[in-house]
């Protein structure tokens, strides 16, 4: 985690870079316009302490959190027989509680993505799990700007692209 | 017998280095008193010696505020910073239109993989992209259910491929036909009917039709100079006429249009009275 190589991503332009594990590419970087975080669990104070965890990183690397909020929780009940021949007026009845929690975070690149998604989750406590959502926004592709046949040079018998 | 490891710890000593990384719970290296448990009739919960709850739960003990913040400060190379051009969501739509979103799954089990990870949902406002009038209604004739007229965005979602990155091309792909598709006139579109509009035209209509023949036909009666269609049309009864039967027709039935409407057609047909 501490020691993790990440390709892509820019220290201070201004100074030399110090850290040598830090290797800047070219190509440009991917936006994120929002990350939403769902996590989920079966126990509410694990839960808790996985949120203060998360919105700290997020603090301490410059990430916005847009909201925090926690969806109610759903219980799954099974009732099944309590034996295992006959007595069907006895039953046993089994439950199962998920807790959720939301975060919102806004505005990130890839690479803050990236190092922030990996920290987060490397450090997920056994039993929980997440979901990720990422939106991520691009430019419209070139050859949406106009029509093919439009930039064509012109023939007699325009091919039609389809 | 030599007493824990906890009796021995001072007040101000480095904990991230007591619990680097995530491990089970050590009562003889944590200096908390902490009980857990149901406690017995009359009693307390038991200590944490020996006690299998403290040791099952998963704890955060290799995660407190200074350690999350030595790790973040290592880390903070790694990031890059957000342009302070695009801070609000209109700009990003602006330079940025097309939004892709897609979901990932961590959840512990057997297998890591989770099958719904390879959904891609393309959504982009059609506003953005380079259509014409006619290029516009086809597209969205094209597209069915996939287009949201009161946001004027076109979500298209794939599925259809086994990885990621192949939907992700599938999706600009059709993006891409769609495009195309609705910039092509086809020979069989000039038979498009009254049914197949998606608004209503007035001009051409029955409803002008009528309007004229019975404005000609009062004109006539009353022995008025002949008047041209034109004029007619010209005119501002008719005119109102029209703009409320538009309006009735493309927004609905609201208390407001069905005024206006009653309205115009008394000053069409001269009968204030009512």
């Amino acid at each position: 985690l501490m020691g993790a190589r990440l390709a892509g991503s820019h220290a201070d332009t201004q100074e030399p870079n110090t850290n040598p594990l830090v290797s800047i590419s070219d190509e440009p970087e991917t936006l994120y316009k929002r990350l939403s975080l769902l996590v989920k669990g079966h126990d509410k104070a694990v839960l808790d302490s996985y949120e203060y965890f998360a919105v700290l990183a997020a603090k301490e690397l410059g990430i916005s959190v847009e909201k925090v909020h926690k969806p109610p929780k759903t219980i799954e009940r099974l009732t099944l027989l309590k034996s295992v021949h006959i007595y069907k007026k006895h039953r046993v009845q089994y439950e199962m509680r998920t807790h959720y929690i939301c975060l919102e975070l806004k505005y990130l690149t890839g690479s803050t993505a990236a190092v922030y998604l990996e920290y987060v989750q490397r450090n997920l406590p056994e039993g929980v799990a997440m979901e990720v959502k990422k939106t991520k926004i691009e430019k419209i592709p070139e050859h949406i700007q106009e029509p093919v046949w439009d930039t064509l040079p012109p023939v007699e018998e325009a091919e039609v692209k389809s | 017998h030599v007493p824990p490891r906890a009796e021995r710890m001072t007040v101000d000593q480095d904990w991230t280095s007591v619990y680097p990384t995530a491990a089970a719970f050590k009562p003889a290296s944590v200096p908390l008193p902490i009980r857990m448990g149901y406690p017995v009739k009359r009693g307390v919960p038991p200590p944490k010696e020996g006690n299998l709850e403290l040791i099952k739960i998963p704890n955060f003990l290799h995660l407190t505020p200074p350690a999350i913040k030595k790790h973040c400060a290592a880390l903070k190379d790694f990031c890059t910073e957000w342009p302070n051009a695009l801070d609000s969501d209109e700009k990003c739509e602006q330079h940025f239109p097309i939004e892709i979103e897609t979901v990932d799954y961590v959840s512990s089990g057997t297998s890591i993989r989770n099958p719904q990870a390879r959904v891609v949902t393309l959504r982009v406002k059609l506003s953005n992209l380079n259509l014409d009038e006619h290029a516009k209604k086809k597209l969205i004739k094209l597209v069915g259910e996939r287009y949201c007229k009161d946001t004027d965005m076109l979500t298209i979602t794939t599925d259809r491929c086994p990885l990621r990155r192949q939907n992700y091309d599938y999706g600009i792909h059709l993006l891409t036909v769609l495009y195309h598709e609705s910039w092509k006139t086809e020979m069989w579109e000039s038979e498009k009917t009254e049914e197949d509009m998606e608004e209503y035209i007035w001009e051409n209509s029955c409803s002008q039709k009528n309007a004229l023949d019975t404005l000609l036909r009062i004109k006539a009666s009353e022995n008025v100079s002949n008047v041209t269609k034109e004029e007619l049309l010209a005119s501002e009864v008719v005119k109102n006429y029209r703009n409320s039967v538009i309006a009735l027709k493309n927004e609905g039935e609201t208390e407001n249009n069905v005024s206006q409407y009653k309205e115009s057609v008394k000053k069409l047909l001269n009968i204030q009275a009512l």
